[in-house]
This record gives C-alpha cells, sequence and structure tokens, in this order.
C-alpha cells in the first residue's frame, strides 16, 4: 500500500520563479490498484510520481510504502519498493551496457552487490525465456548494448527490468510518449499485461486519454498541485475519452473565470 | 637495448595509471586530477616504508591503499559536500603535496640500497638464468637485471589487468560501469550513485599510487615532484589505446590502455633520444593531448564538408 498525506513541495522558493508543484496532496492507493493520472502541463503530475521515488524529497507531509515512512530516505533506498519507466526512453537503461547486464542490474534492484557474477547463467537463461516473450527478437543479442536498440525496445526492456523483482509500487512516468504510435501500443499492452498478471500496485501518467479511459480501476486528474478528481469503480470503468475531454474543459474555464475575477478585482481595488 | 627494456618497463608500470585514468575520466566521466597527488603518494609511503625495513610487498600494498584513501577523499568531497569534481581533485592534490613532504620528511629518498621490488626480480632471475649476469635475446644483449624486472613487471600489470576486468563483470563492478553510463537508472536500481563514485575513485587512485610504489622502486627513488603532469600523461596514453583498439568492450579498453601506455613512452624515448628538450616533454605531451580531443571533431567537420561540396558539384 502507498500512502501520501499532505505532501507539498514548493521548487524555488521565494524567488520569482517559484513554483508550488504539490499542494498538500493526499493518496492512498491499495495493493494491486492501477491508478492513472492525468492532469494539464504542470499539474504536478510527475512532480507526484517522483516525490514517491524519492528524486527530491517532499517540504512537508508524509509517504508510506508498505507502512514503513520513507519520507526522509533517498531515491536509491526507496528502489527496493519502486520500479519505474521514466518518459525518456534513454533515462531507463545503460546505453553502453549490454541488453543482459542491463537485467543483471535490475534483478538485484534494492538489494546489497558483491563480487558474485552479474551474469550468471541461471539469470542469463531466464532473461533469454522473459526476452524472448517480448517477439522482439532481442534473446539473441543479450550481449548487444542497449544504445544500439530503438526506443520503443528500450522502453519495452526498462519495463522488464523495472518489474523483474515484483516492486510493491510501478511508477510509470508517460513512458509511452516520446515513442512512435506502433511501439507506444506495444509497449502499453505490454504494461498493462505484466501488471495485471502480477498484480501490481500501479502509478501511470499519461497524456492520452484513450489510454486513461481504457487502463486502470481508478482515474485521478490533478490541476495546479491538488487532485481535482478521484474517479473508481464503476464511475472509472463508465468513463470514456471524451468525458475527460470535457472535464479538462471544465478546468479551463474555471481558470479563466478565476483570471477574470482576479482583473475585476485588480481594477476596482487597486 | 637496454633503453628499450627500460622505456617499455617504465610503459608497463605506468599502464597502472592508465588504468585509473579509464576508471576516472572514461567510466565516470570524472576529471580527476588527485592522481598528481596519489602516484607519489604511492611512491613516497612504499619508499619510507621500505627505508623503515618493511618487505617490498608490504610497502608496495600500502601504497596501493595509500591512493585508495587519497581517491576516497576526492569522492567524498565530491559527492557528500557538493564540490565540483575539478576542484575536489584539486583541493586533495594540493594537501597531498604537505603529506608527501610529510611522509618522506624530505623532498627526495633514494632506495639505492634498500631491498625493493627490483633487487628481488633481479636476484630471482639470477637464480633461473643460473648465474649468467647477461642474456642473448634475438641476438640482443640484455642484462639479467633488465630482464628480470621487465618479466617481473609484465606478470604483474597481466595479474592486474584480469583482476580489473574480472571486478568489472562482478555485480558491483557492473553498477560501477553504469553509474557512470545512466546515474539516474542506477539510483532507481537501488544504487547510491555517490559511493559508487567514491568507491571508484578510490580505486583508480589506488591504482595509481600502484603505479606510484613500483616505479619509485624501479628508478631507485621517490621525489615530491614526480606526480607532476602524470594526468596528462595518462589521458596521453588511454587515448594512444584507444586509437590503436577501440572502446568498443571493456576488454579492449583494458588491453588498450597497456599498449597505448607502453607506445608513447617508447614514443617519447625516441623523442629524448633525437635531441628533444625533456624541459619540453610536458608542453608537447599536453599539445598531443589538446590535439587528439579536437582531431575527431576537426576531421568529422571537414569531411562534412567535403560530401556537401561534392554534393553540390
Amino acid at each position: 500500500m502507498l500512502e501520501t498525506k499532505r505532501i507539498s513541495k514548493t521548487f524555488n522558493a521565494g524567488t520569482p520563479n517559484e513554483v508550488r508543484s504539490l499542494q498538500g496532496v493526499d493518496l492512498t492507493i491499495e495493493d494491486g490498484s492501477f491508478v492513472i493520472v492525468i492532469g494539464t502541463n504542470g499539474s504536478g503530475k510527475s512532480t507526484l510520481l517522483n516525490a514517491i521515488a524519492g528524486t527530491f524529497l517532499v517540504d512537508s507531509g508524509s509517504i508510506h510504502i508498505e507502512g514503513q515512512d520513507v519520507t526522509r530516505w533517498p531515491e536509491h533506498r526507496r528502489a527496493r519498493f519502486i520500479g519505474r519507466v521514466f518518459q525518456n526512453p534513454f533515462s531507463g537503461t545503460a546505453p553502453n551496457l549490454s541488453i543482459a547486464e542491463n537485467l543483471a542490474l535490475s534483478a538485484r534492484r534494492g538489494r546489497p552487490r558483491g563480487f558474485g557474477w552479474a551474469l550468471e547463467s541461471n539469470l542469463m537463461a531466464k532473461m533469454r525465456d522473459t526476452v524472448r516473450t517480448l517477439k522482439m527478437g532481442l534473446e539473441d543479442r543479450l550481449d548487444n548494448a542497449i544504445g544500439s536498440l530503438s526506443g520503443g525496445q528500450r522502453q519495452a526492456l526498462t519495463l522488464l527490468m523495472a518489474t523483474w523483482l515484483k516492486p510493491k509500487v510501478l511508477l510509470l512516468d508517460e513512458h509511452t510518449a516520446a515513442l512512435d504510435p506502433k511501439s507506444a501500443d506495444q509497449v502499453i499492452k505490454l504494461s498493462d499485461d505484466i501488471i495485471s498478471r502480477e498484480k501490481l500496485t500501479t502509478l501511470m501518467v499519461t497524456h492520452s486519454m484513450q489510454q486513461a479511459a481504457n487502463l486502470g480501476d481508478r482515474l485521478i486528474m490533478m490541476h495546479r498541485g491538488s487532485i481535482v478528481h478521484d474517479l473508481r469503480g464503476a464511475e472509472k470503468r463508465r468513463l470514456r475519452a471524451e468525458d475527460l475531454l470535457a472535464r479538462f474543459e471544465d478546468l479551463r474555464r474555471a481558470d479563466q473565470l478565476d483570471e477574470t475575477a482576479a482583473e475585476l478585482l485588480q481594477r476596482a481595488y487597486v | 637495448m637496454s633503453l628499450l627494456i627500460g622505456s617499455m618497463t617504465i610503459g608497463f608500470i605506468l599502464s597502472l595509471l592508465a588504468f585509473g585514468v579509464v576508471l576516472s575520466f572514461r567510466i565516470f566521466a570524472f576529471p580527476d586530477i588527485t592522481a598528481e597527488g596519489s602516484i607519489t603518494l604511492g611512491a613516497s609511503v612504499a619508499a619510507a616504508l621500505l627505508v623503515g625495513g618493511f618487505s617490498p610487498l608490504a610497502a608496495t600494498m600500502a601504497g596501493f591503499v595509500s591512493g585508495m584513501i587519497a581517491g576516497a577523499a576526492t569522492g567524498i568531497l565530491h559527492t557528500r559536500f557538493n564540490i565540483n569534481g575539478l576542484l575536489a581533485g584539486i583541493l586533495v592534490m594540493t594537501s597531498l603535496y604537505s603529506i608527501n613532504l610529510h611522509i618522506m620528511g624530505k623532498s627526495n629518498i633514494p632506495l639505492l640500497t634498500q631491498t625493493t621490488f627490483a633487487n628481488t626480480a633481479e636476484k630471482a632471475g639470477a637464480f633461473v638464468l643460473g648465474g649468467r649476469d647477461s642474456l642473448n635475446v634475438w641476438g640482443w644483449e640484455v642484462s639479467t637485471r633488465d630482464a628480470s624486472i621487465f618479466v617481473f613487471v609484465i606478470v604483474m600489470i597481466t595479474l592486474v589487468s584480469i583482476l580489473l576486468y574480472l571486478f568489472f563483470l562482478t555485480d558491483i563492478g557492473t553498477a560501477m560501469r553504469a553509474t557512470g553510463d545512466n546515474s539516474q537508472m542506477i539510483r532507481a536500481l537501488g544504487v547510491s550513485d555517490g559511493n559508487m563514485i567514491t568507491f571508484g575513485l578510490a580505486i583508480s587512485n589506488g591504482l595509481i599510487a600502484l603505479a606510484g610504489a613500483i616505479l619509485a622502486q624501479y628508478q631507485g627513488f621517490a621525489d615530491v615532484q614526480m606526480g607532476i603532469g602524470m594526468v596528462v600523461w595518462g589521458l596521453a596514453s588511454v587515448i594512444i589505446g584507444e586509437a590503436l583498439v577501440g572502446t568498443r568492450q571493456l576488454g579492449f579498453a583494458i588491453t588498450g590502455a597497456i599498449m597505448g601506455s607502453v607506445l608513447f613512452r617508447l614514443l617519447v624515448a625516441i623523442a629524448l633520444r633525437w635531441g628533444l628538450n625533456p624541459n619540453d616533454l610536458k608542453l608537447i605531451t599536453a599539445a598531443f593531448v589538446f590535439l587528439a580531443l579536437i582531431l575527431p571533431n576537426l576531421l568529422a567537420k571537414f569531411s562534412a564538408t567535403r560530401v556537401r561540396s561534392t554534393a553540390r558539384a
């Protein structure tokens, strides 16, 4: 279970560039729940995932994973609970290392690393079997440097790496946004397969209303650093891409209203 | 012949320096200047211990460990205190200058009367050859001393390079290479990139100090100035090695470092023989590294323009 209690984060505090990215986000995600996160640009979706992963420490509030308070834990320590796939296909793999070496690194995620061989034969056999399920023909190219692969192949491998050891929380940060439509579909299908097979607790940020409507059992919509909608169960199942677009339109109108009101007030009082 | 063997011996010894530079500059892309201090540190620690009556093996190992501490210090300054990597190295290098003077008690320790690895190798060589003081190699007269030291150094470098290669294939060694490649990814997989960099710099400077410890015993003295220009020297060796064998594989990088180091030392010996002023050596080494760094870009630009002009024509 993942629990955030009133987490806040402000970047560049006290400067003209101050951005209040998270403003007291309360979120409880039950085990096995697949949560889709959508929101406007700069609404704090990615910041929320990064706060959970520990890319930075939050200014206030607390984060619990599996009942453990990880609020002050550095990123690498939280990795024992968390599997991640990034938006940029280059972020999740080490380009100069081989496919096998990258997978071997992920097979010890969050565990101590000693002087045992990284590529021992049992692991290699398991890699070949697992990589074969991708149906990308990569099982015969395990010795090739990952840098020679396409973005879609790298993202598929990053997904395997993030879930090689079953994570308590899987964080997918727009992991198909940088891919061509065909690879994106492939990676989305793969994600859905793994998540439902392993019953992974997942947070997935997406810009695609199609993905948001079709995937997951719960959807949260963020705006200006807060959660504005939280839909689950039958409500989430009924949801269609058009409904989501309508909700975005509502947010936009509300924003405009805010600005017009502010202007009126300014005219009246300043 | 003695000149050739001597140059090659020094080349092989300094390939330890090249290994260290491969680790810091190539694997971590960390411009580690600590090397200039740690090569002298290894030499001074080994020399001081040899004078104090310790065995060559103990003195050499102590040199290695002292270098590891120096490297770890740079790593900690950089990763824990967020000091720029170049500056962290400069700080440690500068303090090592005083530390080295303290260790030696003066600026130079001669090792002519002490038992060093060189004497030990010479004795072993004489024993194997049945007491002859020279032998014939393809028609060349080689002194037993030179030949046995040469063989000893080659065996040692082979050993160290195999160990280094095997280390890079372990879980922790693989994590170390990945840290330089993609630190974001390695953090997400539960490795503290800061600790990895500190550990890597410790190994790098340990190897460089080992080079210093062995070099001091080979040339028969340790000197507080002997580290000056060593980073550029190591870089030059690595660049030559990469030009010779490429960087595609880990094994190539290591053998390349050895080949580059030996070849560079030979080139220098030839240049000095032809009358190059030794005072100009460092200037020329730096110019060489500068050229090697900009040549690939210039060549790429040149061929790009040529392609464009042919396309136009």
